[in-house]
């Protein structure tokens, strides 16, 4: 469904990426790991439509991403809430403004942020909340759209290691019942193998992939899978990948 | 001699009320020049960096002009009404708030543009929906100074031409040598500017809860 084929990205001067080619299945689960810098970020822009490429095709559902289109919705690492509007507005701000917020949006929308933990919370203002339970908000937000695409930039990057683990297998849960791709930017190897059917590996200067390691872990998963062999190989090739020869010679 | 002041001024009640009220109207609608004049005029600058440039400079030669020099210049020009007074008032005032509303069009987080983006806003949506409604702590800030600024523009206008105001009335009372009385007029101009200043804090409590205790580079003013 996502295809991109042969993409590079500069920046001026700067190559952020360099001939990545890419392609993710409908419903699929791809997380993408790397060094700071290597492109991560502006490989989730140009699948959102908000980058064009330099060179290559960034294709959706066989047709060419030129603008940001309304089955891809965006998590970003902040939760990019508006501070003027409660939670439920947050919510349903990306269809209002996009005019396609109808009399069922607001229902909808509330069961969405009751099965996030939400319920109650509907008319907070975003400073009321704390950094995990607004994250949610914006992974609702993102939800309500029923995008066919799910691009995450490090979602749980600015959250504490236990509200982290938390979110992640509420995440797969959310996605386990939808038909619905994930594109997942994480710095977190044990987090990127827990989560994606596959890694794809970038390494850095130019944004290249280095490998797409695929995880046959059984799903639904859980945090007891870690200490598995299957998932100790991934995460072991990973690094690898990652660090080099620095792993294994320490 | 406070008990002085209050009573030489109470004595002329009548005339200092009168005086106050023409010094509020110069004021309110100098403000209220302000206000029209200068929101659109930051959401101009904000949205391209060429207006911004032609523009700027302007402005700041604007602000540079002393307005005591300026105002009988426009007394002449425009003649002994009220126009050259709201045109002194608005000159003062409209400066900060031009400037509060660009920084906080300005200041709107890129993240915000970026989802504004991502769901298909176009340019005059994403204003409306995102950067003004993020401007709207800067804006008060700038409000509350204008509004503090408005009394001390219309006080320099009637100092220079008029026939009323409170400017009018310290300088004939100072002619007159009745000193107290021209406190009491200073007095209730600092009473005016610190209501003024009030009410917008209160509007933007009542219109904008959230703003209030919103973070703004200057939340002191």
């Amino acid at each position: 469904m996502i295809r991109l084929d042969r993409v590079s990205k500069r920046f001026g001067e700067m190559e952020a990426l360099r001939d990545v080619t890419l392609t993710v299945a409908p419903g699929e689960f791809v997380a993408i790991v790397g060094a700071s810098g290597c492109g991560k970020s502006t490989l989730l822009r140009l699948v959102a439509g908000l980058l064009p490429a330099t060179a290559g095709h960034v294709v959706l559902d066989g047709r060419p991403v030129t603008e940001p289109r309304a089955d891809t919705a965006m998590v970003f690492q902040a939760a990019t809430l508006l501070p003027w509007a409660d939670v439920l507005r947050n919510v349903t701000f990306p269809l209002r403004l996009m005019r396609r917020a109808g009399r069922e949006t607001e229902a909808r929308a509330r069961a969405l942020l009751a099965t996030a933990g939400l319920a109650g919370f509907e008319h907070r203002r975003p400073r009321e909340l704390s950094g995990g339970m607004q994250q949610r908000v914006a992974i609702c937000r993102a939800l309500l759209q029923e995008p066919r695409v799910l691009l995450m930039d490090e979602p749980f990057g600015a959250l504490d290691a236990l509200t982290r683990e938390e979110m992640s297998l509420e995440l797969l849960r959310i996605w386990q019942g939808r038909e619905m791709a994930v594109l997942f930017v994480t710095h977190s190897i044990p987090e990127a193998v827990l989560l994606a059917d596959r890694v794809v590996v970038m390494s850095p200067r130019p944004g290249r992939v280095a490998e797409i390691i695929p995880v046959k872990l059984p799903r639904p998963r859980s945090f007891d899978q870690e200490g598995s062999a299957e998932f100790q190989a991934a995460a072991q090739r990973i690094r690898g990948l990652i660090y080099g020869e620095r792993v294994r010679a320490a | 001699m406070p008990s002085l002041i209050l009573a030489e001024t109470l004595a002329a009640w009548p005339t200092v009320l009168g005086h106050t009220l023409a010094t509020l109207g110069t004021v309110l609608w100098g403000f209220a020049a302000s206000v029209v004049i200068s929101l659109p005029l930051a959401m101009l600058i904000a949205a391209s960096p060429a207006i911004s440039a032609a523009l700027t400079p302007l402005l700041v030669v604007t602000q540079s002009i002393p307005k005591v020099a300026l105002a009988p210049i426009l007394i002449v020009a425009l003649g002994a009404n009220e126009l050259p007074r709201i045109i002194v008032t608005f000159l003062v005032a409209f400066f900060p708030l031009v400037v509060g509303t660009v920084s906080g069009l300005l200041a709107t987080p890129p993240e915000l543009i970026e989802l504004g983006r991502a769901c298909r806003a176009g340019r005059i949506q994403e204003l409306t929906r995102i950067r003004l409604p993020f401007a709207i702590p800067f804006v008060f800030a700038g409000l509350k100074v204008a509004a503090a600024l408005a009394v001390v523009g219309a006080v320099v206008a009637e100092f220079v031409g008029a026939d009323a105001g409170l400017g009018y009335l310290i300088q004939t009372s100072m002619a007159f040598f009745r000193t107290p009385l021209a406190f009491g007029a200073v007095v209730i101009l600092a009473l005016m500017g610190i209501l003024l200043f009030q009410a917008v804090a209160i509007a933007e409590r009542l219109l904008f809860p959230w703003s209030s205790g919103v973070d703004t580079p200057n939340p002191g003013i």
